[in-house]
């Protein structure tokens, strides 16, 4: 029997609270039957205010702010900042600390890419795969809290150089913690290639081609897989990565297979980099000194954050504060990319498909404003818990 | 060599738009361009020629700010200053900039959506946060503020301290 009218629309909502992404995001997917017609984002719940902030904040106070923009890549934010900042100020790291910071970039590099892997088996239903991956990453978090002292904020940048040296013995660690990993993330492509039900999740699911990626801006891995030529650290080299410099990995297929592939394979050449500068790391000053006032100007600093290309926009007016921090993150990019690609999938592919470009909230939200309309509103540790327990009695 | 070949093909092409060309950095050229011819450029530079990707849109409030000189106090001086949207586009080290600048009395420009559709984001994060009105805009609704944020408080204007003071007046 025909139907008399046009089949139904329906609007499935998924978020704020995530069921299966651990931060906070609200998609809405239009479904004809099973399949998606429509995506829409609604970002925002972990808005921090913070390009605001940095207003109202020296430059020196800015670079421990940008740090905390992201929870996974902190490493990078300081970074971008840091770089942007000498630029302006005219004045360039000594060679050791610009080495370090490649050395802690692509540490960082490994755990982020090790904590997606595990997240994405996870969306898939893989637990064994996910707590594994995870266990292993707990090796490279131990080696940055050996050289930092922290495994999230690891603080390695100051304006002007980094404050922590790598001795000989965390060297050793480094290399022993490289091998280990190398050995496991052989493991990890044989599983993710060659998994018959693994495949069946990934393969030919969620394709973005090399035309839609090239132009909608689709960058970092997720581009990649689409075969989109485009890394910060080989484009437009920062730090050390004209003396050490990295082998651009992509892949043709654009399907969530190859996003696998492109970042276990970026695995291997993080381990390579990492191995060949503690070998070669030069010898020399950690910091070089940087004025307090930052000469005016404006300044544009890219790198190559784990999830694709972080581009700050620095603007000085010559005082100690800057008039404007502008922070482009990766996922944003990426977020506009894959709304468009997910139309046409199944809904049951949607978790994947979102967990697949690696998004990172926080970085997205970085710039809402707290609402405190009183004082008396305001909740410290003592009132949250008393709220806790009458809200759960 | 080849950033600096990028660069000039950029000015090449945009040089029918640009009312004015910059080198602020040796991988970077500015064009400041008329609003009006926004869409048009846009088209030149991605949609026709490819050059490179979309990679940020950064709005900035260029407030004017005067002294008080006997109480050396910094206030905004509403009767100048602008905002301004700036368009990048990278490819590989070069990075070429649209500056479109947007008077306060009337915060609009063409929304560039139906070239490009993944810069919607980029436009409601302007859009909320500078009230910038996108023009031809598909998707209007709150993308970073709480529900109940205020109409008409934009947080990153110069002009917006807290929202108590906004709600003051």
């Amino acid at each position: 029997m025909e139907p008399k009218t046009a089949p139904e629309k329906f609007i499935v909502p998924i978020g704020p609270q995530h069921p299966a992404l651990k931060e906070p995001g609200h998609f809405e997917f239009t479904v004809e039957g099973e399949v998606v017609t429509n995506a829409t984002a609604r970002l925002g719940f972990v808005h921090r205010g913070m390009e605001k902030g940095a207003e109202n904040r020296t430059w020196i106070q800015d670079l421990y702010l940008m740090e905390r923009v992201c929870g996974i890549c902190s490493h990078v934010h300081a970074l971008a900042f840091a770089l942007g900042v000498e630029k302006l100020a005219g004045v360039q790291a000594p060679p050791r600390a610009q080495a370090i910071r490649e050395l802690v970039s692509e540490l960082e590099r490994i755990h982020s890419h090790l904590l997606w892997l595990g997240v994405a088996a996870h969306e898939g239903g893989f637990d064994t795969l996910f707590m594994f991956s995870w266990r292993d990453r707990e090796t490279v978090m131990d080696l940055l809290e050996t050289i930092s002292g922290n495994r999230v904020n690891y603080s390695a940048n100051v304006l002007g150089g980094v404050k922590i040296d790598i001795s000989e013995k965390q060297a050793d660690a480094i290399r022993k913690g490289m091998d280990f990993l190398e050995e496991r993330t052989k493991h990890y492509l044989k599983v993710v290639t060659e998994d018959e039900t693994f495949l069946g999740r990934t393969r030919n699911i969620g394709v973005m081609t090399f035309e839609q990626a090239d132009f909608l801006g689709a960058i970092g891995p997720t581009g990649r897989a689409s075969g989109v030529k485009r890394d910060v650290r080989v484009d437009s080299p920062y730090t050390a990565y004209n003396d050490f410099p990295v082998k651009l990995v992509t892949h043709t297929h654009g399907d969530l297979e190859a996003r696998f592939i492109v970042r276990i394979q970026e695995l291997y050449e993080s381990y390579r980099l990492v191995r060949e500068l503690v070998d070669k790391m030069p010898t020399g000053d950690l910091t070089v000194r940087v004025p307090r006032r930052i000469p005016e100007g404006e300044v544009i600093s890219r790198v190559e954050a784990p999830r694709g290309e972080l581009l700050y926009f620095l603007k000085s007016n010559g005082s100690d504060t800057p008039e404007r921090v502008k922070v482009r993150t990766p996922s944003l990019c990426n977020w506009s990319s894959v709304l468009v690609t997910a139309v046409g999938h199944n809904l049951a592919d949607m978790p994947m498909i979102l967990a697949g470009i690696d998004p990172c909230f926080s970085c997205n939200d970085r710039i809402v404003t707290v609402n405190r309309k009183t004082d008396s509103t305001q909740m410290d540790w003592e009132d949250l818990r008393q709220y806790g327990i009458e809200y759960y009695k | 060599m080849e950033t600096e070949k990028a660069l000039e093909l950029a000015e090449s092409l945009l040089k029918d738009f640009a009312i004015s060309t910059n080198h602020p950095e040796a991988n970077r050229v500015d064009f400041v361009i008329d609003r009006k011819d926004l869409k048009a450029a846009v088209n030149t530079i991605l949609v026709n020629k490819h050059w490179g990707y979309l990679s940020a849109i950064t709005a900035l409030d260029n407030a004017l700010w005067k002294v008080d000189e006997t109480t050396k106090q910094k206030s905004i001086d509403p009767s100048g200053g602008s905002l301004e949207l700036l368009y990048h586009f990278c490819q590989a080290a070069a990075v070429a900039t649209l500056r479109v600048s947007i008077p306060y009395n009337d915060p609009k420009v063409d929304s560039i959506c139906d070239l490009i559709s993944s810069v919607s984001l980029y436009e409601r994060e302007a859009a909320e946060l500078f009230g910038i009105e996108f023009v031809g805009a598909p998707n209007t609704d709150k993308l970073l503020l709480p529900d109940n944020w205020p109409a008409g408080v934009y947080p990153l204007r110069k002009t917006f301290t807290s929202l108590e003071d906004s709600a003051k007046g």
